[in-house]
């Protein structure tokens, strides 16, 4: 097809739900939005097949008006737009569609879809833009509409606090971006994403002006990412009903691993700013995932495991594995929208939980120890194998011995939980281990085709602190399992009971910078007063 | 201050902390249990209570906790102009009080703004009315937002991998995390809240004895101050006397809400130790102020609950007359060919009027769904019994799964292990990232199949076993729940009980079809809300199966025959569930009917799918489905039922307002429009009015449960009820709920199960019982039975007497009978 049609084709997806939001009515609030999301899908297929069937990077012949061909010029078509257009455009049809059922009765749905139809078309702009200021600038749009979301409800207070958090946090990510933006314009001449890559191609070393834009790119997106310790917005907006948060968590949080992705052969260039990213990325995936263990109600537990599985994503950014962060935006976001809008099925998964209780003590540390040294020793063997039989992908490589150990470490409990000796057993263990094996691995050679991924100098600090930080979450995550009681557990529970302390200081100064006014306190003050009539009296 | 006082302990003598520890018992009474959310049936919330009116119980709430139990005078004005609620309804009201006010004075306050009641003051609001909200985090949502998820995490049972110690229980336990908590300090300000923390007492009740000696509550005063500080985490409260509840059933113990109470205690005690000169002034002017708090919150009430009598006044008013038209003599109909008995649930009675205009040759029943058997049920390959009884009883039968072998229970064993083990790779700390990039795209399929109606229901039972092996299942009646073993004569006595409750006792008919409910709701925490209640909040599949089974055991039949009750041979029971949702109604065990019954048995299937198209129908328009065929109304009933999305599957319990305990035919002729619950009961067979005590002392006390839960629900949802139900987020894996982030565990039924969003579609009446029996055994039981008699002395329900003789209704008000409704 057409190249410049194609890219025209493409801008007809954030503009349809553009256009829905001023059809919005009070009668039929979801309307719009429904048939938006499905033909936002129908449209993100549809370019992606005609994309990838011919290649439209090469430029059009000027049979088309010259107005159209330089908004085309503005769109970027590749593996990864085609990825995450039908990605947020499924992810909108799936929330759309619960959305009408969901809300049905409330007084606010026409708000409701307005708001979640400008934050679906600000992120569809972002996706498709080539430009860093129109992605900055679309970034922020995002979160101003879905700060609407967020406070859907105006009278709770909760809601109200968290959102100002976020919005408080936002702002200081835009003023980041605003000033890397700044920063590579003036060093570049221009914000066009293909002209900064290939400026950065040509630049082995960059100039710090350049470090300096990457490492403020770095604390943009991680501020954005909910990596600690600006992570309490992600967590406390559970206040905004379901489909809000499946939102958020699979559409919208993960922005930052799709805008390092869009700047790789960039960030390729920028070694201080992809340690840093390394370390704030580990960190949070390290503690968040721990903290997320002791969290008592679902969807706080959801939160947490976001806010860890965005360190991870950006783990994976930091040490040039771009294609493994695409992968796991993807499947984290399919999985973490599930998750969400099945979270009432909480008590039914308690149920079968409890129907085999407490049949199994916690294991001894020794056999669990010895256990994993196997399993470990078998992954790493597999692997070897398969990987010296058949793998001609050279990012694969690189990677592959780092994440054959988070793999081997992570299976390892699985297997030593269910085995128990038997010839039974032992073919189940296998079967599951190797089935996950080949799903990861097979994700990551597709990952691999879908995009190219920029070769940089090898990082050995980067993966030192990576390793270390799992070896680290291995050994705790073992104590803690086979001895529930025991002083590791004893001393480290009721701190990441509290998330660490790493909150409260931000939350209250979110109550000082930016109080939160509700309806409702007028009345509490009406009751006050009238009480302090009665005490007076 | 806090330099000359210390947390020695008070001397007192030993009659003083008995007197104290007495103090706080009665405080810790008045809480009513809450049932965790796999099993959560109704509750009066205000059971410990029942000794004064309702009335009266909520000015005191009102006081205590700013909850108000009686609709807004909006609502009212509402159904006076909807003509549900008449001039002559108030003025019945006003008579019935006796009250020296007239209609245009009711009027009047029915068209008044809401009255605006403050509530007794803690020490925890005087702290926060020196705060300036608007820049600082309130006190009040601190204290109840940390003390909840404390809570929580210690009553965890599934949620989070690594909890709290639980040495000492829960006060020891949160004693410990609050010496090292230090977000007091760095979330709210507070400066020396290690030091003062450091003093708190170690125990519940030596926190208590320091506490109300240091904040000098008056000694009158303290159970009222200390019910107060309960309500402040109403819902943990209740949860701390569902475990009281449950070990008292057992012959145990529980001291949970004890140091629920010392945990709100300390926090009072710390916040006063901080405080100033200037609080403490403040303090003691509130506390002064408690007494007219009282008579303000009773006062401005009074005559709103004049309203209320008077529209459930409207409602008797159809009913009653409309009864005596029962009476009737009526040509004889044409002979039974099957009786059903169903559960008293509102939702039968829906079904049992359609199916009775089906066929007029079936003849149903109504008896509570757990068919009058006190059981557990251990499924297979399951470590665990659940109670399939009312919460009132304990369990006294255990039921298991026969029908299946040793070797299906192992493989569900592995099967379900299998996806425990998933299940934690998911969810463990390390593996949770292998996880995502491994299986993480699997679930874009999910999420079609779910988004698009593809996927199946949420059930439970069919965990870890394939559909062959669950056909297989047959639950049955196997030992006592101790383990003995089960004599031929317990099982008789079993039946003979049965039979007996439910006045079936002759004139069998061919077929007997025992029908539980359930209901089909997709990714619902409250789903066990929506199934039988008196079934413990599971469905009545396992209660109707085993009763059949009983009845139709030929030693059991002998056994039944030298009792006095003879079954025909050519009689067959059979057990049936009602899936409320969908109102089909799926018949078990038909492999092993007789051939002889295959005739009866195919017309018994039309029937049924007959009379579920029209009670489809009947409920369609309230649901919002509107479609003109048969086909597509069970479509779309079908289709909701399946819906992942959806918050209103069907209207439950809903508008119930009634209990009549009569034999059918006197009810047989009204359309309750399923407001009622119905109860089989012919006092003629019962001389000495035993199964009339157990009626009243059971099912009556179980539907009162459900109306008040109703009732209090929608009164006052931010205390009584859960809240929005997209908001909700399970606690503990089955605790309860929160709305949202946190805030103390809510207790009761969503605001998407009462309203639809622009209108209540639940009334709040209290309920009304109507029974066919003398008035003098009426009397007996209430004489005997002293709960009972509160609630009907103290109005928590209307009793009615229906005469047939006479053909007159009566109803009992203050210790007295007066005739409403005569047909002469």
């Amino acid at each position: 097809m057409n190249a410049t049609l194609l890219r025209l084709i493409a801008i007809l997806i954030p503009l349809s739900f553009g256009l829905g939001v001023t059809l919005v009515t009070l009668r039929r609030p979801f309307q719009p939005a429904f048939v938006a999301a499905h033909g936002a899908l129908g449209l993100s297929v549809l370019v992606a097949i005609a994309g990838v069937a011919g290649p439209p990077g090469v430029a059009a012949p000027g049979d088309l008006p010259s107005a159209a061909t330089r908004l085309a010029h503005l769109v970027r078509l590749d593996g990864v737009t085609y990825v995450m257009l039908i990605l947020v455009s499924f992810i909108a049809v799936v929330i759309v569609r619960y959305s009408q059922t969901y809300l049905e009765g409330d007084p606010g749905q026409a708000r409701y879809s307005r708001a979640l139809l400008a934050t679906l078309a600000a992120v569809t702009v972002l996706v498709l833009s080539v430009n860093l200021l129109v992605i900055a600038l679309a970034w922020m749009a995002t979160s101003v509409a879905l700060h609407q979301l967020l406070t859907f409800y105006r009278d709770r207070r909760p809601a109200i606090v968290a959102a100002h958090k976020k919005f408080l946090v936002s702002r200081l990510a835009d003023g980041c971006m605003l000033g890397a933006i700044v920063l590579i314009g003036l060093t570049v001449g221009g914000l066009d994403l293909d002209v900064l890559n290939a400026w950065a191609a040509a630049h082995e070393a960059m100039p710090p002006t350049m470090q300096l834009a990457a490492v403020l790119l770095v604390v943009g997106v991680s501020l954005k990412s909910a990596q600690l310790p600006f992570h309490g917005w992600l967590i406390q907006v559970m206040e905004a009903p379901t489909p809000v948060s499946a939102l958020l968590h699979a559409g919208v949080v993960n922005i930052g691993g799709f805008v390092m992705i869009r700047l790789a052969p960039f960030m390729a260039r920028a070694p201080i700013a992809q340690t840093l990213l390394v370390v704030i990325g580990t960190i949070t995936a390290v503690v968040a995932a721990l903290v997320m263990t002791t969290r008592v109600s679902v969807k706080v537990a959801l939160a947490w495991s976001t806010c860890a599985q965005m360190g991870f994503m950006l783990i994976e950014c930091g040490v040039g594995a771009w294609h493994l962060a695409l992968l796991h935006l993807v499947a984290h976001s399919l999985y973490k929208a599930h998750a969400f809008l099945s979270a009432g099925t909480a008590v039914n998964v308690w149920r079968v939980q409890a129907i085999a209780e407490s049949r199994r003590p916690p294991l001894a540390l020794t056999r669990m120890v010895a256990g994993a040294a196997l399993v470990f020793g078998a992954v790493a063997a597999s692997v070897a194998a398969a990987h010296a039989l058949l793998s001609r992908n050279a990012a694969a490589s690189a990677t592959l011995a780092p994440f054959t150990i988070v793999l081997g470490l992570s299976l390892s409990p699985l297997v030593v939980r269910t085995f128990d000796g038997g010839a039974g057993s032992l073919l189940r263990v296998v079967l599951r281990g190797a089935a996950v094996g080949a799903l990861y691995f097979g994700g990551h050679t597709v990952a691999g085709h879908v995009m190219s991924v920029p070769q940089g100098p090898a990082r050995p600090l980067a993966w030192i602190v990576v390793i270390a930080g799992f070896l680290l979450l291995f050994a705790v995550e073992v104590t803690l399992a086979c001895r529930p009681e025991g002083r590791l557990a004893r001393v480290i529970q009721p701190r990441l009971f509290a998330g660490l302390y790493l909150d409260e200081l931000f939350t209250r100064l979110t109550f000082r910078i930016w109080p939160p006014r509700l309806h409702e306190l007028a009345n509490v003050e009406r009751a006050l007063r009238l009480a302090r009539t009665l005490e007076s009296r | 201050m806090t330099a000359t006082t210390t947390t020695e302990l008070p001397d007192a003598s030993a009659d003083d902390v008995d007197e104290l520890d007495a103090i706080m018992e009665r405080a810790c009474a008045l809480i009513a249990p809450t049932w965790p959310l796999d099993r959560f049936i109704a509750v009066n919330p205000f059971w410990e209570m029942v000794d004064q009116p309702l009335p009266a119980v909520s000015s005191r709430l009102t006081a205590l906790s700013g909850a108000r139990l009686v609709m807004p005078r909006a609502w009212f004005r509402e159904e006076w102009k909807a003509g549900r609620l008449r001039d002559a309804d108030l003025e019945d009201a006003i008579a019935e009080a006796g009250a020296a006010l007239g209609l245009a004075d009711l009027h009047a306050i029915m068209n008044d703004e809401e009255p605006v009641t403050p509530r007794r003051a803690r020490f925890m609001d005087i702290a926060d009315s020196e705060r300036d909200l608007e820049r600082h985090m309130s006190w009040r949502d601190f204290v109840i937002h940390s003390s909840s998820q404390f809570c929580a995490a210690y009553f965890d049972a599934g949620q989070a991998r690594l909890a709290p110690s639980r040495d000492g229980g829960l006060y020891a336990s949160w004693r410990r995390q609050a010496g090292q908590d230090r977000s007091p300090a760095l979330l709210m300000g507070l400066r020396n809240y290690k030091s003062t923390v450091s003093e708190v007492p170690p125990t519940a009740r030596a926190m208590a004895r320091v506490a109300l000696r240091d904040l000098e509550i008056p000694t009158e005063e303290y159970q009222s101050y200390l019910t107060g500080l309960l309500l402040d985490l109403n819902g943990w409260a209740a949860w701390c006397a569902y475990r009281r509840w449950t070990a008292r059933l057992s012959g145990g113990t529980d001291d949970a809400l004890v140091d629920l109470l010392g945990i709100r205690l300390a926090w009072e005690w710390v916040l006063h130790r901080q405080g100033g000169a200037g609080l403490a002034l403040s303090w003691r002017k509130a506390k002064a102020a408690w007494p007219s708090v009282d008579g303000l919150a009773s006062s401005a009430q009074t005559s709103d609950w004049l309203l209320q009598r008077a529209s459930e006044i409207a409602w008797q008013r159809g009913i009653c007359a409309q009864l005596p038209a029962g009476w009737r003599p009526r040509s004889m109909a044409e002979p039974i060919s099957v009786q059903a008995a169903f559960c008293i649930d509102v939702r039968s009675e829906v079904f049992r009027r359609a199916l009775e205009r089906q066929a007029p040759r079936v003849q149903t029943m109504g008896f509570a769904g757990f068919f009058g058997l006190p059981i557990e049920y251990q499924p297979i390959g399951s470590t665990h019994a659940r109670p399939q009884l009312p919460g009132l009883l304990a369990a006294r039968f255990r039921v298991t799964d026969s029908g299946v072998t040793g070797e299906v229970a192992a493989q569900r064993e592995v099967r379900l292990d299998g996806d425990s083990a998933w299940k934690s790779f998911k969810t463990s700390a390390l593996s949770t990232f292998a996880f995502v990039e491994s299986l993480g795209l699997l679930f874009g399929g999910k999420l079609i199949a779910d988004s698009f109606g593809f996927s199946g229901s949420d059930g439970t039972e069919r965990a870890g076993l394939t559909a062959a092996e669950h056909a297989l299942r047959r639950p049955r009646l196997t030992a006592h729940a101790d383990g003995a073993a089960l004599a031929l004569e317990d099982r008789c006595k079993l039946a003979e009980g049965m039979l007996r409750a439910m006045s079936l006792t002759r004139d069998f008919a061919r077929l007997v079809v025992l029908v539980g409910h359930g209901s089909q709701t997709r990714n619902n925490p409250h789903a066990a809300g929506l199934d039988c209640g008196a079934c413990c909040g599971q469905t009545g599949e396992v209660n109707a199966r085993v009763a059949a089974a009983l009845l139709n055991e030929f030693e059991v039949r002998a056994g039944l025959s030298s009792r006095g009750i003879d079954i025909p041979a050519s009689t067959r029971f059979l057990a049936a569930l009602h899936d409320t949702t969908t109102d089909h109604v799926t018949l078990y065990e038909l492999d092993d009917v007789p051939a002889s019954h295959t005739a009866d048995l195919r017309a018994l299937r039309g029937w049924l799918d007959g009379a579920a198209q029209q009670a489809r129908r009947e409920r369609a328009p309230r649901l919002g489905v509107s479609a003109l065929s048969d086909s597509s109304v069970r479509a779309a009933i079908e289709q909701r039922a399946a819906d992942w999305a959806q918050v209103r599957p069907e209207w439950g319990l809903a508008n119930n307002a009634a209990f009549i305990i009569a034999p059918r035919s006197t009810s047989r002729h009204i359309d309750f429009a399923g407001r009622s619950f119905l109860h089989d009961y012919r006092f003629e067979d019962d001389p000495d009015f035993g199964i009339l005590e157990l009626i009243m002392t059971a099912p009556m006390v179980v539907t009162h449960w459900i109306n008040l839960q109703y009732y209090a629900s929608t009164v006052d949802n931010v205390r009584y009820g859960s809240g929005n139900k997209v908001l909700h987020n399970v606690v503990g894996g089955h605790l309860g709920v929160f709305e949202g982030n946190g805030g103390d565990l809510r207790i009761g039924l969503p605001m998407q199960s009462l309203h639809d969003g622009e209108r209540w579609v639940h009334t709040p009446l209290r309920l009304s019982v109507f029974i066919e029996a003398p008035r003098a055994a009426i009397e007996g039981v209430l004489r005997k039975h002293e709960k009972v008699r509160a609630l009907v002395n103290n109005e928590w329900i209307h009793l009615f007497q229906l005469d047939a003789n006479a053909g007159s209704v009566s109803a009992y008000r203050r210790q007295a009978w007066r005739v409403v409704t005569s047909a002469r």
